[in-house]
């Protein structure tokens, strides 16, 4: 708390600093896509002298501030005051890319093949990626029908939950109510 | 006082209708189990659940949200106790203690004391809402709108700048929300600002979206990258059992806790981490035992904090109800529970929504009931969900991030922008940027804006309004020292070091 605020913050390997110039620039970026539509807010502010434009206008420069407040940090040394992330070191990419896949094959889908079995394939194919993560085999055929049967039998009775007895709208392979 | 009775009367009366019993039994059901999961918070799970406020009336799904608030910090310490991980933010130091009773086999004394202590801080806790806040509302009818805009402010500046490790990524994250917050139509003149001409933005960013994308889906993601080969050691569950010693140590450790957690609920300090930090502190400096500190786990480190958190977690309520203030990320989903509903939280509440507000402390009352039995006698039953597999325990999250994105606004299109919202709370956890700040930014950001332009209008355009009020220039000086407080220690703290240390 007291030392770490002086000196820069242990030693990032090159990745990590990369990240860092990475996300001051994005910082800097969401505060240029705001003070760009701010210009295009009008000032209106009456007798109150603050319109509607003043908060946009106050977040887009503190966000800015922010921004290059962070690019200095990258540039000298890292982010301050790093809390050490917790798990392993490196990303594991393979199994990113299937829970990724999951998630956005579920967005996909979920309008045409309802929300059982959209939500189903999202279940089987994130778990295949949570498995390899553990280091464990994803899984043949054989288990992949399991883990998509284990999906529909959490997804289908929230479907029905959901549906049924509250009323929200959520989308079905047919127009049963059921699946 | 009669009149309070009068009203906490009503309050049951309508509390203890089948249905609302049943809303309040669900939801600490609820709450528990998910406190016990690791991977899904209070918060997290109330937003998820944001889509029944389009069919259930207010008083039903209030007291279910709050029963799983509370209900989550009971069942987070069960995993607290069991598992080196623990399953609430707000129960991180009950595993301090907790785990090493239940490593030298002493869990079920753990597990006794944490629900035990839950439900006497909770009840008390409740008490002192039932009084308080009644008081609190009518006092908080005199504040006008640069009051209200500085408490907001202040509500800001804890949860992203004194809170954190680092006042700068705080204030990214807050201000980062508080741009998500602008999205929409603007409060008061009714300008239609960021929407880039998609019409599903006029009505702004639901909240749903970014706190089940940074909540859920980003801890899911962040699971598959980084936490694969985390391993995590279970201890063995005994009989849930305290001896008269253990009582005796327990009680006053309980009391202390709960006399620590109440006052920092109700301010805005970012919920219950610096109570029961401070009340592990506490019953180390008091212990007669200091050497189970740490090494075969202290009884009173786990009563004391548990007490703490729970009453902090009550207390939550005061700010919210009376002022519309919330002091935690799960108080601001409630608020915007609320304004689903088109109530204003605020003073006004204990008046034209009075039977909700009580129904809600009557119904806080049943649910500490309801979670002791839970969680004493029922234990076993919450800890076989700790054996869920970790693979489908967080794939399963995903189903139930869908229901919440999906069933608010009938969207795809918002599926895919949680998505890009989770691997934003991946990235955001990975360097260390507080999540609550974009949360607590976004539902506040347009109410403080409100605050902010009435307050000019009051001040006929100048600024000096803020400072000619008596109350707001107090409230002002209340937000420099909290900004200013801890640098000065920091930097006093620094000058005795160097002055103290030889050359």
């Amino acid at each position: 708390m007291d030392h770490a605020a002086v000196s820069p913050s242990r030693s990032h390997s090159s990745h990590d600093r990369r990240a860092h110039w990475l996300i001051a620039l994005g910082a800097l970026g969401v505060a240029g896509v705001l003070a760009y539509g701010a210009a295009s807010i009008p000032s209106d502010a009456g007798y109150a002298g603050v319109g509607p434009n003043f908060l946009p206008w106050v977040v887009a420069t503190v966000l800015a501030v922010c921004g290059v407040w962070l690019l200095w940090e990258a540039a000298t040394g890292g982010f301050r005051q790093l809390e050490e992330p917790s798990g392993a070191e490196r990303g594991d990419w393979p199994a990113f890319a299937w829970v990724s896949a999951g998630v956005l094959a579920n967005a996909t889908l979920i309008t045409t093949a309802g929300f059982v079995l959209s939500c189903a394939l999202c279940f089987a194919l994130a778990v295949r990626g949570l498995r390899l993560s553990e280091g464990k085999p994803a899984g043949g055929v054989r288990q992949t029908v399991m883990d998509a049967i284990t999906g529909m039998l959490i997804s289908a009775p929230v479907y029905w939950l959901f549906t049924k007895l509250l009323a929200i709208n959520l989308p079905g392979l047919t127009g049963t109510g059921w699946i | 006082m009669l009149e309070t009775w009068t009203h906490l009367m009503g309050g049951f009366a309508t509390a203890i209708s089948p249905v609302n019993l049943l809303w309040a039994f669900v939801g600490c059901a609820v709450g528990t189990a998910i406190g016990v999961l690791p991977g899904l918070g209070p918060a997290v799970t109330v937003a998820m659940l944001l889509p029944i406020t389009s069919q259930v009336e207010p008083t039903a799904s209030m007291i279910f949200f709050a029963g799983i608030y509370y209900g989550a910090m009971y069942g987070g310490s069960t995993t607290s106790i069991l598992l080196n991980t623990p399953g609430e933010t707000g129960t991180m130091v009950t595993a301090l203690e907790g785990f090493k009773m239940a490593r030298s086999g002493r869990a079920g004394a753990a597990l006794a004391t944490a629900a035990i202590g839950s439900f006497v801080a909770g009840t008390i806790a409740t008490v002192l809402v039932t009084l308080f806040a009644p008081i609190v509302a009518e006092h908080a009818v005199k504040l006008g709108p640069p009051e209200y805009f500085l408490l907001m402010v202040l509500a800001f500046l804890t949860v992203s700048a004194v809170l954190g490790k680092s006042t700068l990524r705080g204030l990214t994250a807050l201000f980062l929300g508080l741009g998500a917050g602008l999205i929409g139509m603007d409060q008061i003149s009714g300008q239609v600002r960021y929407t880039a001409g998609i019409p599903e933005f006029m009505d702004g960013i639901e909240v749903v979206l970014i706190a089940v994308g940074l909540f859920a889906v980003g801890e899911v993601i962040y699971n598959a990258m980084y936490e694969g080969r985390s391993v995590t050691e279970m201890n063995r569950l005994n009989k849930v059992h305290m001896t008269g010693s253990e009582w005796r140590r327990s009680w006053p450790a309980w009391l202390r806790g709960t006399a620590l957690g109440f006052p920092f609920g109700t301010i805005p300090a970012g919920g219950s981490e610096i109570p029961t930090f401070l009340s592990y502190a506490t019953e180390k400096k008091l212990s007669k035992h200091k050497n189970e500190f740490g090494t075969v786990g202290a009884i009173e480190g786990v009563a004391g904090p548990e007490a703490a958190n729970n009453s902090a977690v009550t207390a939550t309520l005061v700010p919210l109800l009376t002022l519309g203030i919330p002091t935690s990320v799960t108080a601001a989903i409630l608020l915007s529970a609320l304004q689903n509903y088109g109530i204003q939280a605020g003073p006004q509440l204990f008046e034209t929504s009075s039977t909700m507000v009580w129904a809600l402390i009557a119904s806080l009352y049943i649910g500490n009931v309801m979670l002791l039995i839970l969680n004493l006698p029922l234990v076993g039953l919450w800890v076989k969900l700790l054996k869920i597999p970790r693979p489908q325990l967080y794939a399963g999250i995903l189903i139930f991030a869908t229901v919440g994105v999906y069933g608010m606004r009938q969207s795809s299109f918002d599926l895919f922008v949680m998505y890009g919202i989770g691997l934003l709370g991946v990235l955001m956890r990975r360097y260390d940027f507080p999540v609550a700040p974009v949360i607590v930014g976004m539902i506040l950001g347009p109410l403080a804006e409100a605050q902010l332009r009435n307050a000019m209008s009051i001040g006929e355009g100048k600024w000096g309004v803020f400072v000619e009020r008596p109350a707001s220039l107090f409230l002002l000086v209340v937000v420099a020292l909290v900004l200013l407080l801890p640098r000065l220690a920091r930097l006093w703290q620094r000058r005795n070091a160097a002055g103290g240390a030889p050359v």
